[in-house]
């Protein structure tokens, strides 16, 4: 998935002689083609996120197109306020890419791992927020994100759990993609790395599932229409069960449909230890047994 | 000739606008009336015709708290209208209390410290990369340098050597609650942010012929530098009760302080 939105972006870059990478002095390995190829749109900023976005916001201003590129810890979280005030406030066109999203920084512990990301961007208006899947996803999102001279936000989770998709998605703003359907009234509405695990739940459980790649805006027409055609909805993320996915669908659910909601995601807590990726999940009930059991408690008191 | 933007006319649109408004941050104000007046006079290419002409100079406002300044300025301009200024702070009106992009005339919100800094560079990184030349200005108060990100923006400016950006630090000596000395001591400024690779004078801020020779001799001069000026002012400059008296940070005009400080204004005309 990081190849994908590096090879993307090196296509858009030898397109567009106005668009610049701005990094704060992150993403080892990630943009040799694109320094080698296109040195002059590279700019490693230095560790100083907090100017990086105010320098994208005066450079949007003179006709480029910036890319700020950092970890999601940083960007968006650290920088909220310079996104608001610099960026959104004034409608311009910022492409923010915040990657190791989730617990992908499994090692380092909590000042690495942004699970609360989603939440704090959505609340601000003049931004749209992807959070792609797989790598087809991720070359679907990159050229969204570009053609839409608005501002984003994409969202790099883990990046290696597998394709989700064979073929790269048409994919329009707001829309969900419909990955197995099922004709049970059980629905899976997932967003980046947890699609994965929704699918590899969806025969078990006998369940449509949905990838989210657009969480603001979000179809809302197709959101609405799951949840009237379904019972129970169920949303994954590698994200804080407040303001993330879970948040939006049961937002919409709760307007017009007597659909339960099961959101699946990080509930409120630090990690406490470090470990692999997978240990991370584990010990936050994201891996795949505790998010089976979680299902089916709430399937038996549903 | 009547000087166009005199500065006892813009210090009376201050108050005036500070009494209609009841507002608060009139010292601020007050001590960067010369830097304002000095950069719309003599330096600054802006046709208030065409405020978004994408090759106009910039004025960023960093220290946005000083806003009724620039408001000032933009009536004399023809940019506010009079109105705009005896309805300061009525409900509906553009005109807020920080600066703010929306209004015509503002180029950032800095309401928040740390911000017009750091926009101001990015303008004058794509200037530079456009071969525009274009100047940016970004006036900054000596209070808002506790804020990280303005070095970030100091250091990226002195690497990139962003020659066609000007710093002027508002040095007033005070920031909202007390002395800076007392907060965050900053005696070695100008060394400061000579030391990040910028070319620096230090000049009387209320003195507008050095204002103006400083702000000539920085961009005429051909090093590859950017530029800063510390302007050494007073808070509440021109009022005598205002003068260095911190208390007209938060401070809002009664009848009786509005007609003391303009009979004060009188007499100097």
């Amino acid at each position: 998935m990081r190849d994908a939105f590096s090879t993307e972006l090196i296509k858009l870059f030898s397109k567009d002689p106005k668009a610049i990478l701005l990094t704060g002095d992150h993403g080892y390995g990630l943009f040799d083609s694109l320094r080698k190829k296109h040195s002059d749109q590279y700019l490693n900023v230095g560790v100083a996120e907090q100017n990086m976005v105010g320098v994208a916001a005066g450079l949007s201003r003179s006709g480029f197109k910036p890319f700020v590129y950092a970890l999601s810890c940083f960007v968006p979280v650290r920088v909220l306020e310079q996104i608001k005030i610099d960026v959104c406030h004034d409608k311009l066109a910022v492409i923010f890419i915040g990657d190791g999203a989730g617990f992908v920084y499994s090692h380092l512990g909590t000042s690495h791992q942004s699970t609360e990301d989603i939440a704090v961007i959505r609340s601000i208006p003049n931004i749209n927020i992807l959070s792609p899947a797989d790598r087809f996803e991720m070359i679907s999102c990159v050229n969204l994100a570009y053609s839409l001279e608005e501002s984003v936000y994409l969202r790099m989770g883990k990046s290696d759990v597998g394709d989700i998709h064979q073929d790269t998605p048409q994919l329009k703003l707001g829309d969900l993609l419909p990955i197995k359907v099922n004709k049970s009234n059980i629905h899976f509405i997932a967003t980046g790395s947890m699609v994965k695990t929704a699918v590899t739940l969806a025969e078990e459980f006998e369940v449509s599932v949905s990838s989210a790649p657009c969480l603001k805006p979000i179809n809302k027409e197709q959101v609405s229409q799951i949840c009237q055609r379904n019972e129970i909805v169920v949303t994954l993320e590698e994200h804080s069960i407040f303001g993330g996915l879970g948040s939006i669908v049961s937002e919409i659910a709760s307007e017009i449909s007597q659909a339960k909601v099961l959101r699946i995601g990080v509930e409120d807590r630090f990690t406490e230890y470090c470990g692999t990726y997978n240990y991370l999940l584990k010990e936050q009930g994201l891996d795949l047994s505790s998010v089976r059991s979680k299902i089916k408690n709430f399937l038996k008191k549903a | 000739m009547k000087n166009i933007l005199d500065v006892n006319d813009l210090r009376k649109t201050i108050l005036r606008m500070a009494f209609k408004g009841s507002t608060v941050h009139i010292a601020c104000s007050l001590s960067i009336v010369e830097i304002l007046a000095v950069i719309y006079r003599s330096h600054l290419n802006y046709d208030v015709k065409k405020i978004d002409d994408p090759t106009r100079d910039y004025l960023i406002l960093s220290k946005g708290h000083g806003v009724m300044a620039q408001y000032a300025c933009l009536r004399e301009l023809g940019l506010i209208s009079k109105k705009d200024i005896e309805n300061y702070f009525g409900d509906g009106t553009m005109l807020k209390g920080l600066s703010d992009s929306r209004v015509p005339g503002l180029e950032v919100c800095s309401g928040t410290l740390g911000h017009g800094l750091s926009v101001a560079t990015g303008l004058a990184l794509g200037a530079k990369r456009n071969q525009t030349h274009q100047k940016i200005f970004a006036v900054v108060g000596d209070g808002e340098l506790n804020e990280g990100p303005c070095w970030e923006a100091i250091m990226f400016a002195g690497h990139h050597k962003l020659e066609n950006l000007m710093i002027i630090v508002d040095k007033n000596n005070f920031q909202a609650l007390a002395e800076t000395k007392e907060i965050i001591d900053q005696e070695n400024l100008s060394k400061s942010i000579e030391s990040f690779g910028f070319e620096v004078l230090s000049v009387d801020g209320h003195d507008e012929q050095e204002l103006h020779t400083a702000i000539g001799n920085l961009f005429q001069s051909d090093t590859l530098k950017p530029k800063a000026i510390v302007a050494n002012t007073k808070k509440g400059y021109g009022i005598s009760f205002m003068e260095d008296s911190n208390e007209w940070h938060y401070k809002r005009l009664d009848d009786e302080t509005y007609q003391a400080a303009l009979k004060e204004l009188e007499l100097k005309k």
